[in-house]
């Protein structure tokens, strides 16, 4: 990680894309990180007003339990982010590792790549339903999800750059100067082929959001009564046509998360190919 | 040859003017490529463009039919055809133009030509752009196209897509394609540049042969002042997009008037030239190869690839202190022998013996062909030249510093830009930068793979002056590899000549010249562009 | 080209018989067993191994494995252990459903994806690029569950045009079932023809700026031309593979899509098997997704081998 962290400059994350999703990702995190200034409601305490629209008293209305529902989207925004930075680095971590290992021999390259279209035989969604079938619901099988989803898209990513770099006539000089094959992996080939797994960072960490979302919307994520941005979506499923409000909220900071950081994504990559 | 193809000689060749080029000025954004360009072509003349990389002249050969890429546009002057001004013309109008009066072929022919449709397609195409809709038709013209330049066996090739072709026969295809429409004009944008001498011939004489049979105009645009010797009447040499010099060729080469096109054409390598390498070094080799073999096996998603043979058993000695250049077109090996001897390929069968003193690992090292991609984009040029250093163990941080501020005045660099990457450098710039690279752990044998191949005349000049004056200086033993004949004897005490694998010829620079043994010595030699002037009339 | 299947087959079934190996290895790690949860709280023992030995659980794990493997063969899957039913039935029931999504999104993929792609690439207008890029962008990064909602709030909650949810066999009712399938369909769509559209959009514009593209616009070939005949079959061999891989995002995607809409298909049942820890039908379910994959996996080399002629099968 230390590599990824002493990049250089990246003009890209200043265009318009790149600072909108700063500002999309930027207002939702400070929202979920100040939570506990910005309202005075316990997330998880229910009341005997049901179903309120917004209002003075409730900014956003309450749940079919009588929950403030600002409150619960705030705390849900801090679940959603604590889980994504917790489960992207671990899966980048492991997918480097594996991307790294392929480098050592042909065989260990093979073996690799047969993992990683392992995982990538099952469908993200799959995958999450098999994981919970061994684990049951929780917030860390959404985690292991995360991670296990994004380790072939950071390995298959450093892989193909090791493979392009390696062949270079950079790398070809530095081992006709005497450098030891892992002087030349570590010393040239990864400085050169890392700027990728910045961008896709930042994809994963959209993705990480899309895949919480999905497995608390299908009821095998995080459990109730803890809020999640997907398990508030889904419990507002019921009401769609009765309390619309009440989906509107969730869906909004979902929304600007998963966008914002696809446009993140978007404009480092620019910044990279320029 | 059928009547349509073989026009007759137009009787105001010569004299007539077919397209005619007024104060052309060509911008990429703010920045100006070309600067005013005048210069007329006559109907069935040859006019070559020469000029170095950067000198606008690949630009103005796309401006001429607006085909700039973005976002270069055409910001005056005029291009006249037959009186009508091309750079105003509608697109549409411009469109029936295109191929039809002028036609292009281009440096590469593989990217040239779309890989996932046949020969047989690609003629259509053309033919089908401009109104041949009858599909018989069509098919006996691309017939007689691809008989006309040169195609065996036309009919049982139609079908078949670029790739099974090789690339003289694919720049082949490419002059049938634009030959397809009879066109006035063709203009040839470094047409022999991504090939090898003896190829390059054949097409330059094909390209001869149709400017005499069929009465088309050429506008050869390279940068080798040998290609223009031989096929072209008339010359023009350009330097930061504008005109410096145009002319008669045989009298531009004999008696150049701008100190630009004297500078240029003094920097040319003349096969003629003797061997400037001093002395005759012999005694105790210091490099000895026996039965050098090694097979590429054969590889690729759908197993497509056979094992390729890049070494058949090669055999070489190197005294210290001498200069072996070994000659030989692609494919020939030579680039698999450079890697062999600094290991990074491990032959499958024979000997690489090192009898210098030290380890081979630390005292025979390599200057690579391109200055791109040969120095780490990420590393600052002083640990790029201190990189050998710290493999080796050589010296603390001070005295690499040292050594490395020493090395950078050795190759003409001011050490205090150690500090900068590469990006900041030029293209000379920075093979100084990998020659100073590869003298760090202070080898006795420097391997050189086509050194100067990817830089421009002038600069070629500088960097073999460089390169022999460290080898007297250091006393190094040089392996020389190149396909340019001319540059190879400049410096050479010995070269080899290798053909497929092989070295088929070994001997005194001077003399493998002047009295080849070998027949494929002799074809090199007869295929090697020389600034003797073969067209004059 | 039967040599070149011949030589991949083997590979394709290796990767099935690992995963089938994966699944089931697994699913027996899960701590609890199934035969007492099956029993209920109150059965003895006796009732408990009769189950056990009922449903060949006291049985060697290698042998449980063989016999699984042996079963899928036969094409008996037996029965399940919590829905109720045979394995078989059950899958055979949502199977219909799931394809007629699958298929009616893929579809919506291929037609969404090309027009994206072509329109983003070839727009002389650059507030058309940028709108289609945005578009591309927001539809690509939002996931299904949020636009599932919001199309249902847009088209059955305040125009009433659609209904909300639910499903109607082709047969009965072509005209209901297209109603009931273009929502659910078009969220399904949406993320992939977002990817297919761009790949197909990169795709070109990588093209249409090869030496080729000059030489036939030197030539005079007119410029639709050009990109129909000669950039559009370069672009395509990538964008093939992509949609392979987005066959399987599909397959997933159905899972999520079928529980915003109350769509019967394997989605449900998958979910259902979950969360009701029925192992046969996960199993079951879970292998079959995989050999999809593998069955389009292979599919599409095939397509791109065919595409393009530089690649031989021999």
């Amino acid at each position: 990680m230390a590599l990824l962290l002493t990049r250089r400059r990246r003009p890209g994350l200043l265009s318009a894309r790149g600072l909108t999703g700063l500002a999309l990702v930027g207002a939702v995190a400070l929202a979920g990180l100040f939570a506990p200034l910005l309202t005075s409601y316990d997330p998880v305490a229910q009341s005997d007003l049901a179903l309120a629209g917004p209002g003075a008293d409730h900014l956003l209305g309450t749940d079919d339990i009588g929950r403030d529902l600002f409150s619960r989207v705030l705390y849900g925004i801090r679940t959603d982010l604590l889980i994504s930075f917790t489960a992207v680095p671990v899966g980048a971590l492991l997918g480097c590792a594996f991307a790294l290992l392929a480098a050592t021999s042909r065989w260990a390259d093979m073996s690799v790549q047969r993992l990683f279209d392992l995982i990538l035989a099952f469908p993200g969604l799959i995958l999450a339903l098999a994981v919970t079938a061994i684990l049951g619901p929780g917030a860390l099988p959404v985690v292991i999800v995360i991670a296990l989803a994004e380790i072939p898209g950071f390995g298959r990513q450093l892989r193909a750059g090791i493979l392009v770099q390696r062949e270079r006539e950079y790398a070809l000089a530095a081992r006709v100067g005497g450098a030891s094959r892992l002087r030349v992996l570590v010393r040239h080939v990864l400085p050169n082929a890392v700027d990728p797994l910045i961008v896709q960072g930042a994809v994963a960490m959209s993705v990480a959001v899309f895949i919480e979302g999905a497995m608390s919307f299908l009821g095998v994520g995080v459990r109730p009564p803890e809020p999640s941005l997907g398990s508030i979506l889904s419990q507002s499923m019921a009401y769609l046509s009765t309390h619309p409000a009440f989906a509107i909220a969730p869906l909004t900071a979902v929304t600007a998360l998963v966008l914002g950081f696809a446009l993140i994504a978007e404009a480092l990559n620019k910044g990279i190919r320029r | 040859m059928s009547s349509t193809t073989v026009a007759p000689a137009p009787a105001d060749r010569g004299t007539r003017s077919v397209l005619e080029v007024r104060d052309l000025r060509v911008a990429f954004g703010e920045q100006e490529a070309v600067s005013g360009v005048s210069f007329s072509l006559a109907a069935g003349d040859t006019l070559g463009v020469v000029g170095e990389s950067g000198c606008g002249k690949s630009t103005t050969a796309l401006a001429l039919l607006r085909m700039l890429p973005s976002p270069g546009r055409v910001t005056g002057g005029s291009v006249l055809l037959d009186g009508a001004d091309l750079a105003a013309l509608p697109e549409e109008a411009l469109r029936a133009v295109r191929g039809k009066r002028i036609a292009m072929i281009f440096q590469d022919p593989m990217s040239s030509l779309n890989p996932v449709l046949t020969v047989e397609q690609h003629l259509h195409e053309a033919l089908l752009a401009h109104g041949r809709t009858d599909k018989a038709a069509r098919r006996a013209r691309a017939l007689e196209l691809l008989d006309l330049v040169g195609i065996p066996d036309p009919a049982a090739r139609l079908r078949d897509h670029p790739h099974q072709f090789s690339g003289g026969q694919r720049q082949r295809i490419m002059i049938a394609l634009a030959l397809a429409n009879e066109p006035e004009v063709l203009i040839a944008d470094e047409p022999t540049t991504a090939l090898d001498a003896t190829i390059q011939r054949q097409i330059l004489q094909l390209l001869d042969r149709i400017n005499r049979e069929t009465g088309t105009a050429i506008l050869l645009i390279t940068h080798d002042m040998g290609v223009i010797a031989q096929s072209c009447r008339r010359l023009l040499v350009m330097h930061d997009g504008e005109v410096v010099e145009q002319g008669r060729t045989a009298e531009i080469l004999t008696d150049p008037q701008h100190p630009y096109t004297k500078r240029l054409l003094a920097a040319v390598p003349r096969l003629e030239e003797p061997s400037r390498a001093a002395g005759r070094p012999d005694g105790t080799p210091l490099l000895e190869v026996t039965g050098l073999r090694k097979t590429f096996p054969g590889s690729g998603r759908f197993g497509r690839r056979r094992p390729v043979t890049a070494l058949g058993g090669v055999d070489l000695v190197l005294h210290p202190g001498e200069t072996l250049g070994i000659v030989g077109e692609s494919g020939s090996g030579k680039s698999t022998l450079a890697r062999a001897l600094v290991g990074v390929h491990t032959a499958d069968a024979g000997t690489i013996r090192y009898l210098g003193p030290g380890d081979p690992a630390r005292r025979i090292q390599m200057v690579f062909q391109d200055p791109y991609s040969s120095l780490n984009p990420r590393m600052t040029v002083g640990q790029i030249i201190a990189e050998p250093l710290i493999a080796h163990r050589l010296g603390d941080r001070a005295a690499r510093a040292a050594r490395v501020a020493d090395l950078l005045t050795r190759v003409g660099l001011d050490p205090a830009t150690a500090d900068r990457h590469p990006r900041s450098f030029s293209g000379g710039q920075r093979q100084r930068i990998g020659i100073a690279r590869a003298l760090a752990p202070e080898p006795s044998v420097l391997v050189c793979d086509e050194p100067v191949s990817a830089l421009d005349v002038s600069v070629q000049a500088q960097v073999v002056d460089l390169l022999a004056e460290l080898q007297r200086e250091l006393g190094l033993a040089v392996v020389f590899i190149a396909h340019d004949l001319a540059v190879v004897r400049q410096v050479s005490h010995r070269i080899a000549v290798m053909h497929r694998g092989l070295v088929v010829e070994t001997g005194d620079a001077d003399q493998l010249v002047t009295d080849p043994q070998h027949e494929y010595t002799r074809t090199l030699l007869a295929a090697a562009p020389r600034l003797t002037v073969v067209r004059s009339t | 080209m039967r040599s070149y299947l011949l030589k991949r087959l083997p590979s394709a079934a290796l990767v099935l018989l690992l995963a089938s190996f994966v699944i089931f290895a697994i699913l027996r790690l899960i701590p609890g067993d199934p035969a007492t949860s099956l029993a209920g709280p109150d059965a003895g023992p006796e009732a408990v191994a009769a189950i056990r030995a009922r449903l060949g659980l006291d049985q060697p794990f290698l042998t449980q494995y063989a016999g699984w493997l042996g079963d899928l063969l036969t094409g008996d899957l037996g029965p399940s252990y919590a829905i109720g039913g045979e394995v078989s039935e059950l899958i055979g029931n949502g199977l219909g459903a799931t394809v007629e999504l699958t298929l009616a999104a893929l579809l919506l993929v291929v037609v969404l994806g090309l027009a994206i792609g072509l329109v983003g690439a070839t727009t002389r207008r650059p507030w058309v690029a940028g709108a289609l890029r945005a578009l591309t962008t927001a539809v690509l990064a939002v996931p299904p569950f949020v636009t599932g909602i919001a199309l249902v709030l847009v088209f059955a909650v305040t125009l009433g045009l659609l209904p909300p949810g639910g499903h109607e066999s082709v047969l009965d009712a072509p005209d209901l079932a297209v109603q009931y399938l273009l929502l659910p369909a078009l969220c399904l769509a949406l993320p992939s023809a977002a990817i297919l559209g761009r790949y197909v959009k990169d795709g070109l514009e990588r093209t249409l700026a090869e030496d080729y593209v000059r030489t036939a616009t030197a030539l005079g070939v007119p410029r639709k031309r050009i990109i129909r005949r000669h950039a559009l079959p370069n672009a395509l061999p990538p964008v093939v593979t992509v949609l392979g891989m987005q066959i399987g995002q599909l397959l997933g995607g159905a899972v999520l899509v079928e529980a915003i809409f109350a769509w019967p298909g394997l989605g449900q049942l998958a979910e259902q098997g979950v969360v009701r820890r029925d192992y046969p039908v996960v199993q079951d379910l879970l292998l079959l997704m995989v050999g999809v994959f593998v069955l389009v996996q292979l599919l599409t080399d095939l397509v791109y081998a065919w595409l393009d002629p530089r690649i031989r099968w021999e």
